[in-house]
């Protein structure tokens, strides 16, 4: 296949599955007036953007979703560092990886029933915090798993490299540690702001009625396709932008990765990136380095 | 300890939740374990709640190693704009499919029908498509990680031994992504099967899945309906865990097959 035919094949796929789903979702975001069998709509307007901002309920639900996934995503990146820092240095890695996921297994919606039992009794129940620990028994094991992919033997060899030349613990994790997770930190940033964002079981029965956005969305799918195009949006831009960044972090620094740092670590090689052991750091065009597709495959289903 | 807590607290605090005796009737602690079990809507949403997960966990699958496969000599851009499904929500996928091949959506104004019903189908179409479209880049790109730099030496090997393309896809390729392939085919599985905002979004009424069942259970007008509610979710549990056990078995079988 040539390159033109392949150029024409990827811009004929981006077309069919990023453009024009979000083209008809923007068309649909401003349709104040289209009745079937019209392929476009009779009249634009902003009906379904000022329902949204106007309606108290649905712009709290945004609100609402926005701080629980911060918030969650913030609680479950302290929580999760040494853990995954404790579970990298084990030899039973996978064994320590299954039992991290085990949480995973239970439904959203069994999380939340289970855990409204207790949060009532802790006058938690529909508040902001309650929905975050919520979250958290599905975002902790996610943001993890995720961090795990960067304590690779490289960064410990460059820890111990910086010890041995006497650095501190502080220092140590200021100009080796955590220069080298950034990108990994960021992705698993990225995923547990998604997978907190997304909680539709969880946050429907620990909510008890607080407005979160996938709950208020799903009503409007079927009964306002314009309030809910609206709402899509709102719901898409978080995510799209927390992965684009995540992934421009990822690149960045697998640009800055110095071949030197692999061959001989030192405190001077140290403040880069490492990649996996074994690891070209300039691979070429057609073959990626291990190590990013492993961050880029750290992602919810 | 913290996630422990949760999660040991989420399925002590449902099986409390299944037993409370909400009647004072003297129904009994079982008296919402037996309404469920006993439940003809319950019966029928088990058994469309497995054939859903079990068709879109397969079909995934098969179509990751195969999008695997492709992208394993594609440039990282490629990569990255497959994995965009991944990043979006479950929510916003059911979205864009009721809104393109929905009642009024855009196929149907621009061909004036549409050949396959998959909004509120019963066979549950809809649903599968969304998750397969969701998770296929998904379980692709744990593929990709899986397949190191040793298994492009096995495949020039094997290569050099004169084996075919699909002959190195069957004996290098999968054996070495089928550890990675087993554990990502559990998770998603497990996802698929406690789910509620897809079956919600564009799946029928009846039957349902056995979480929107259990959701559902909440508008009954009766005291045990968050008893009905627990138990319900609790057999997904169960469903959930006794998957886990068969996915890390052929995990282990599979990674003793990538050893040897």
């Amino acid at each position: 296949m040539n390159a033109r035919r392949k150029n024409l094949l990827t811009a004929g796929a981006v077309l069919v599955t990023v453009i024009a789903p979000l083209a008809m979702l923007v068309v649909q975001a401003f349709a104040d007036q289209w009745h079937a069998p019209a392929i476009l709509p009779q009249a634009y307007g902003t009906r379904g953007l000022h329902a949204v901002l106007d309606d108290p309920n649905l712009a709290a639900g945004i609100t609402n979703s926005f701080f629980v996934a911060l918030a969650a995503t913030a609680v479950a990146l302290v929580l999760g560092w040494p853990v995954a820092r404790l579970v990298s240095a084990t030899r039973h890695r996978a064994f320590g990886v299954g039992l991290l996921v085990i949480p995973l297994l239970i439904p959203q919606a069994a999380i939340g029933t289970g855990l409204s039992t207790w949060f009532l009794r802790l006058h938690l129940a529909g508040s902001l915090t309650g929905l975050t620990a919520a979250h958290l028994v599905q975002v902790l094991p996610y943001v993890t798993v995720a961090l795990l992919t960067g304590f690779t033997p490289q960064l410990a060899q460059n820890e111990e490299a910086a010890d041995s030349l006497g650095a501190t613990a502080l220092e140590r994790f200021g100009h080796v540690t955590l220069p080298a997770m950034v990108p990994t930190a960021a992705l698993a940033a990225a995923l547990g702001f998604i997978v907190s964002w997304s909680q539709y079981g969880t946050s429907l029965v620990v909510g008890s009625g607080t407005p979160m956005l996938p709950l208020t969305m799903v009503p409007y799918l079927r009964h306002d396709p314009q309030i809910a195009a609206v709402l899509t949006l709102f719901f898409i831009v978080p995510p799209a932008l927390a992965g684009a960044l995540a992934l421009r972090g990822t690149r960045q620094a697998d640009r800055d990765v110095d071949p030197e740092a692999f061959r001989a670590p030192s405190p001077a090689g140290a403040h880069r990136a490492p990649n996996g052991p074994g690891c070209n750091p300039f691979p070429p065009p057609n073959q990626d380095c291990h190590d990013r597709t492993r961050r880029e495959a750290a992602i919810t289903p | 300890m913290v996630l422990g807590g949760l999660g040991a607290g989420a399925l002590a605090g449902a099986i409390s939740a299944s037993l409370e005796p909400a009647s004072p009737t003297g129904a009994g602690p079982f008296a919402g374990w037996r309404a469920v079990l006993s439940d003809q809507t319950f019966g029928r949403a088990v058994g469309f709640t497995i054939a859903v997960t079990v068709t879109a966990t397969a079909v995934a699958t098969v179509l990751a190693v195969l999008l695997a496969a492709v992208l394993r000599r594609r440039s990282p851009s490629t990569r990255s704009f497959t994995a965009v499904p991944v990043a979006v929500p479950h929510l916003v996928i059911a979205a864009l499919a009721v809104a393109w091949i929905g009642p009024g959506g855009i196929v149907e104004r621009a061909f004036g029908s549409v050949p396959v019903t998959l909004v509120g189908d019963s066979l549950g179409l809809g649903i599968i498509a969304v998750y397969v479209v969701k998770e296929t880049p998904f379980l692709a790109l744990l593929v990709l990680a899986a397949l190191g730099r040793d298994t492009d030496r096995l495949e020039e090997a094997a290569a050099a031994h004169g084996a075919g393309r699909m002959s190195r896809l069957r004996h290098v390729v999968v054996p070495a992504a089928a550890p990675a392939l087993a554990g990502g085919a559990m998770i998603v599985a497990a996802f698929t099967l406690g789910a509620t905002e897809v079956p919600y979004v564009i799946g029928p009424t009846r039957p349902g899945t056995i979480a929107t069942y259990a959701l559902d259970a909440t508008r009954i007008d009766g005291p045990l309906a968050t008893t009905h509610q627990a138990a319900a979710l609790l057999v997904v549990t169960a469903l959930a865990i006794v998957l886990a056990g068969v996915g890390a078995a052929l995990w282990r079988v599979a990674h003793r097959g990538a050893r040897t």
